[in-house]
């Protein structure tokens, strides 16, 4: 993946980037026809909004609440989601593991964001030998087998939420840093920034007040399609006993235990489950809405 | 593009094959399939991969397993009630005194590479398991033998001072250092295993590869890939060759307990064994006449930190004791799988009574931690149970969390640490309370209540009171049976009353058996001796079986 | 190409170097030891072990000692399991897991790239929609709850195939499927969107206009540039698998690498992790290497530098 050219899809969106205003009115004017796009964007704010307010939510039981002798019972109108082998209802666990998931993933994507665009700006502005060296690091990072280092940072160190949100940003960064170095290369020549330099603007200033802004486009298809990766990674370190730490529970505990009693309880694999993917596929969607309207040719060969 | 659909195409093309083939014989009165395998192959799962097979050096269940069909010792243990019964040693008596046993060995007793097996072999077995070098786990179980434990702790190098001899090839003595009256129990155990010399000191730490082995018990290594699997045949030169029917032993190294449970199910194992089975999936199994359940000699219990505050105070301790409802934790938590329990040593000594158990009453448990100065839980910390990662540990722990917030006012946290952290904090005691368990080595409450003693390794919650060491050491001297177990019984009162370990339940062995297999009975302490084990292929013929225990 | 190749080899070292250093501190750093156990040792017995693994000497000089050692590929035997060499266990280890892998990422080359061309072909229309949602679905179902689900119809369900293990050929459909179905929707979704992009280009109308059949051009013309996104994500996709296989390892219980970086983790034991870690990083940057050759392979337009 050290291949030395430019995509050419990259300097022609960057035309567009410089009429900031037409971008952004086509962009909306192109995702509003994306019916799937639009869909995938409510569900997302649905299930969101319903995940933030769940614990005052009046219709949801208290997820730690067990009844032992009623554990696990197939849904029915008191529970509708019925519960699990400690008679919690699986509904409000699975909205509060939403909660947690949303969590981890929006966090998550956020470190990627900071160090990812950081790195990326700074290599991409400064160039040369600076460049060269920085991409490089991100080359051979790419070809790590990331996961070992997190599953051993976990299994060494705290199981802290704190510390899953770092090592989850720590793996998506590295995309994130090719895409705005790749923005930035083809910005740093615009008039506008030289413009700015001539007036006497510092180095820093530049890069954070005129050129990430621009770099916008590519990097909120890109965060979009972040989330649900961090999700999945969160899920998959659930499966491993690495992920949340009870009696907090995300979708990816949830789903990786009810897996395990899949045919016993399978509504308990079922729900979580079916919230989790659903979750996972409108941010795709929306994902690829959001690329096709504001950035018709850019990245695509970044993904996944 | 026509070559690669073709391949593509290839998992289903094999797929379509495959659902050609008939499918197994079931039977609603078993558990999956009923189709047993060809002539005498039993396979099985051995769990967790064995750290090795040495059995000088080795610990677990998986472990001993495989060392118990490699080996046999001077006394092996009966399939069903596990007394001692002559192994390699056809006879053995013991001094009025019960300090010297004296075992008479079979003659021409061979290991498989055809060189003779004698009573120097023991003599250098059990010195190496006590030598400090040879880092044995279980050499404390040999310190009975007179300057056995100074030994395996440096304070003595001479071995020649230890309580072994063997004064001609067929005699073997032991001195002990005080009557153990478990003695001939303990002789069963692995650890007291004869290792081949020769081969130990040509390949050190490699010898028990199947390339190197030499061993004397009713089986041959004949195949091993680590977490996949091991395969034995008989050895030829077994003094007992004749009472092995098997022909070939398959133990696959599965640890994941749905992994295990599925094997069973789909009639790749006969034998899916006790601790495989997860949790929830015991009720649905209980009534299949291939479930087995028998009692096991385990307590699982939650050890305070006394070293701690504020659960240095023993009105702190009974207040958590007394507010754990055992009674739903066993019924709704692990659905009947095991015992609710109130004491620290298991059941099945025949003779001993032992403590009265604690019960649940969650008025008195109350009163007691107001007597502690926290009134209604006020102004008591955060409290914070440990556990090593496992489902069934973060659902008892789980339901403990919600008792004790419930019933005392207390806030619990969990944390659930790998095996390793795990066990740091707990020999480190840094945690408040921490889950633990404790099988027993040999049928005897000493092999519980000397946890507690002082200084005891294996104690980790720092309690510690010079009567109870007392009263154990002169439970070591008492001869008469009744008059030790009674000492026992007051030391074991005096621990559950001051409430350093919170007994939760006891354990049962709760294992799969294929209607076919023959031999393999649930035993106290779960372990099998395989050597007389195989398969009726005409069990249809042979039926009604009582509840599956019956061959 | 010589000085590429040169570059990137020297590169790997201090790579490699990072990796064991950080690897051997965060371990060392971590609370407990390879040799604890539910049972208590005595102090004498703790001491010998320690000495015997050089675990009593300085944490410095156990590095260098290591540092040595890793160049020659020796990380004495595993401290768990102590009559096997870290480099056996790798060896055997490594063919199994390589072996799944490899089935999987062949699988899912075979399924995706049809699927992928097939959506591109008819951009925007029902076969699209339909390839691109079944792509998603893919993406978005953990393997962790495929790998069950799979058992539970054609093992405990149909009896069809063995719901673990891994011995005959019947043995490796369900981890190999499991462990594919993710990335056929991953490649599926890279070769529409390469192929998309190549197929706007000028050349494959100049082809057309010629009056070249639909499917040469399309196979023959467009496929060799609409895949290259493909071939660049073989060396990711290759780490990736490696993840998937750790979670169908376990489910399926393959004696498979993966497993024993999870293990050896858990038991804190050093040189197994070590080597594990050493040696997937090396075969990593190794398949990486070649992914790029191949890349300049496919598309002249890239130099290698």
């Amino acid at each position: 993946m050290s291949i030395g050219i430019a995509p050419p899809a990259t300097v022609s969106s960057a035309t567009q980037t410089s009429a900031p205003r037409s971008l952004w009115g086509d962009a909306w004017m192109r995702l509003r026809r994306n019916r799937m796009a639009v869909a995938s964007g409510a569900f997302l704010v649905l299930i969101s909004l319903f995940a933030l307010t769940a614990p005052w939510l009046p219709f949801l039981q208290d997820p730690t609440l067990q009844d032992l002798a009623r554990g696990a019972t197939p849904p029915n109108p008191t529970h509708w989601f019925g519960t699990d082998e400690l008679g919690r209802d699986t509904f409000a666990r699975v909205a509060h593991g939403g909660r947690i998931s949303m969590l981890v993933g929006l966090v998550g994507t956020f470190v990627s964001l900071v160090i990812g665009v950081t790195w990326g700006a700074v290599a991409g502005y400064v160039g040369g030998k600076v460049d060269e060296f920085m991409m490089r690091v991100v080359d051979v990072l790419y070809s790590l087998p990331y996961i070992f280092l997190v599953i051993l940072l976990l299994v060494f160190f705290s199981k802290s939420l704190l510390m899953l949100f770092v090592a989850l940003g720590l793996v998506q960064w590295l995309t994130m840093a090719r895409i705005v170095r790749g923005q930035v290369l083809s910005l740093r020549t615009q008039t506008f920034v030289e413009a700015a330099r001539a007036l006497g603007a510092g180095t820093p200033a530049i890069l954070f007040r005129h050129i990430v802004p621009n770099t916008l486009g590519p990097v909120i298809v890109f965060t979009t399609l972040t989330v649900p990766a961090v999700i999945l990674q969160e899920a998959f370190l659930s499966f491993l006993g690495l992920g949340v730490q009870p009696p907090a529970a995300s979708w990816g505990t949830l789903v990786s235990d009810g897996a395990k009693v899949l045919a016993l309880f399978p509504w308990l694999v079922i729900f979580p489950g079916l919230a989790m993917s659903l979750t996972l596929l409108a941010f795709n969607f929306l994902g690829d809405g959001l690329r096709d309207a504001l950035d018709p040719q850019g990245s695509r060969q970044l993904r996944p | 593009m026509s070559p690669r659909r073709h391949f593509a195409s290839f998992p289903f093309v094999v797929l379509l094959a495959l659902s050609a083939c008939t499918p197994p014989a079931r039977d609603h009165r078993y558990f999956g399939s009923i189709t047993p395998p060809q002539g005498q192959v039993f396979r099985f799962n051995n769990g967790a991969e064995p750290e090795g097979t040495d059995p000088g050096v080795i610990s677990g269940q998986p472990d001993g397993r495989v060392a118990r069909m490699l080996f046999e010792g001077l006394v092996t243990a009966d399939p069903q009630t596990l007394e001692p019964r002559p192994g390699l040693a056809y006879r053995w008596e013991s001094s009025a005194d019960g300090l010297v046993y004296t075992y008479h060995l079979r003659p021409g007793l061979l290991w498989s590479d055809g060189t003779s097996l004698t009573s120097r072999d023991f003599l250098y077995s059990w010195t190496r398991a006590l030598d400090p070098i040879t880092v044995s786990r279980n050499a404390s179980l040999l310190y009975p033998v007179r300057n056995g434990e100074r030994f395996n702790k440096g304070e003595l190098t001479d071995a020649a001072q230890l309580g072994l001899a063997a004064p001609d090839d067929s005699t073997f003595v032991v001195t002990l250092e005080n009557p153990t009256a478990y003695w001939l129990f303990l002789n069963s155990y692995y650890t007291f295993l004869p290792v081949p010399r020769h081969t130990i000191e040509k390949w050190g730490v490699r010898w028990t590869r199947p390339e190197h082995i030499v061993n004397n018990g009713p089986f041959n290594l004949a195949y091993w890939k680590q977490y996949d699997r091991f395969e034995f045949i008989p050895n030829e030169k077994y003094w007992d060759r004749s009472a092995v029917k098997l022909e070939r032993i398959i133990a696959y190294t599965v640890d994941d307990l749905n992994t295990s449970t599925n094997l069973y199910k789909a009639g790749v194992i006969d034998w899916n064994p006790s601790g495989y089975i997860p949790g929830p999936f015991i009720p649905q199994m209980q009534p299949f006449e291939d479930f087995r359940k028998g009692s096991y000699q385990g307590v699982y219990f939650y050890s305070v930190n006394v070293t701690r505050k504020p659960y240095d105070n023993a009105h702190v301790r009974r207040a958590l004791n007394l507010a754990i409802d055992r009674l739903a934790i066993t019924r709704d938590v692990l659905k009947g799988s095991r015992e609710p329990w109130g004491r620290i040593t298991p059941s099945g000594y025949p003779g001993y009574e032992g403590a009265v158990q604690v019960a649940y009453d969650p008025a008195r448990a109350r009163e007691e931690l107001a007597k502690a100065g926290y009134p209604g839980g006020k102004g008591f910390p955060k409290l914070n149970i440990l556990f090593n990662t496992s489902e069934d540990h973060r659902r008892i722990a789980e339901t403990i969390q919600a008792m004790w917030k419930r019933d005392l006012g207390i806030q619990v946290e969990l944390s659930n640490q790998d095996w390793g952290s795990y066990l740091q904090a707990t020999t480190s005691l840094q945690y408040d309370v921490a889950r633990r368990s404790w099988i027993g080595d040999y049928l005897d409450p000493n092999s519980f209540l000397q946890l507690l003693t002082t200084g005891d390794g294996n104690n980790r919650s720092g309690w510690s009171d010079p009567e109870y060491d007392a009263l154990i050491k002169l439970a070591a001297r008492t001869l008469d049976p009744a008059e030790r177990f009674r000492v026992l019984q007051r030391a074991e009162t005096m621990a559950v009353e001051a409430a350093p370990f919170l007994p939760i339940y006891h354990y049962s062995t709760i294992e799969l058996v294929k209607p076919w297999v023959r031999g393999l009975y649930p035993t106290a302490l779960d372990t099998h001796p395989l050597k007389a084990v195989f398969l009726d292929h005409e069990w249809q013929q042979h039926q009604p079986r009582a509840g599956g225990n019956q061959p | 190409m010589i000085t590429f190749l040169t570059r990137r080899l020297m590169l790997m070292i201090p790579t490699l170097w990072v990796i064991a250093t950080l690897t051997f501190f965060m371990m060392r750093l971590a609370p407990g030891g390879p040799f604890m156990s539910e049972k208590d040792i005595p102090v004498a017995t703790k001491t010998q072990l320690l000495h015997q693994y050089g675990l009593d000497k300085p944490l410095v000089q156990q590095y260098g000692m290591f540092l040595v050692n890793a160049v020659r590929f020796d990380f004495g035997p595993s401290y768990k399991y102590p009559q096997q060499q870290v480099r056996e266990i790798i060896a055997e280890g490594f063919k199994v897991s390589a072996e799944l892998g490899g089935w999987a990422l062949l699988l899912s080359l075979l399924l995706g790239v049809p699927i992928g061309i097939i959506a591109a072909v008819n951009q925007n229309r029902a076969p699209d929609h339909a390839a691109m949602a079944l792509a998603l679905a893919g993406v978005s179902i953990p393997n962790f709850v495929l790998g069950p689900v799979l058992v539970l119809v054609f093992s405990l369900t149909l009896y069809w195939l063995p719901p673990a293990l891994w011995r005959g050929p019947e043995t490796r459909i369900l981890p190999v499927l499991a462990l594919a179905v993710s990335y056929v929707a991953y490649i599926a979704r890279l070769t529409r969107a390469g192929m998309l992009e190549v197929l706007r280009q000028d050349y494959i109308r100049t082809a057309r206009a010629k009056g070249l059949s639909e499917r040469v051009v399309v196979l023959k013309h467009a496929l060799k540039l609409g895949i290259l996104p493909v071939v660049s994500y073989l060396g990711p996709a290759a780490a990736r698998i490696i993840m998937g296989s750790i979670v169908i390892e376990q489910i399926f219980a393959i004696p498979g690498l993966g497993r024993y970086l999870v293990i050896g983790a858990t038991n804190k034991d050093y040189t197994l992790v070590l080597g594990v870690v050493l040696f997937y990083a090396s075969f990593l940057m190794a398949l990486n290497l070649l992914v790029d050759i191949a890349y300049t392979w496919l598309d002249p337009r890239v130099e290698l530098r």
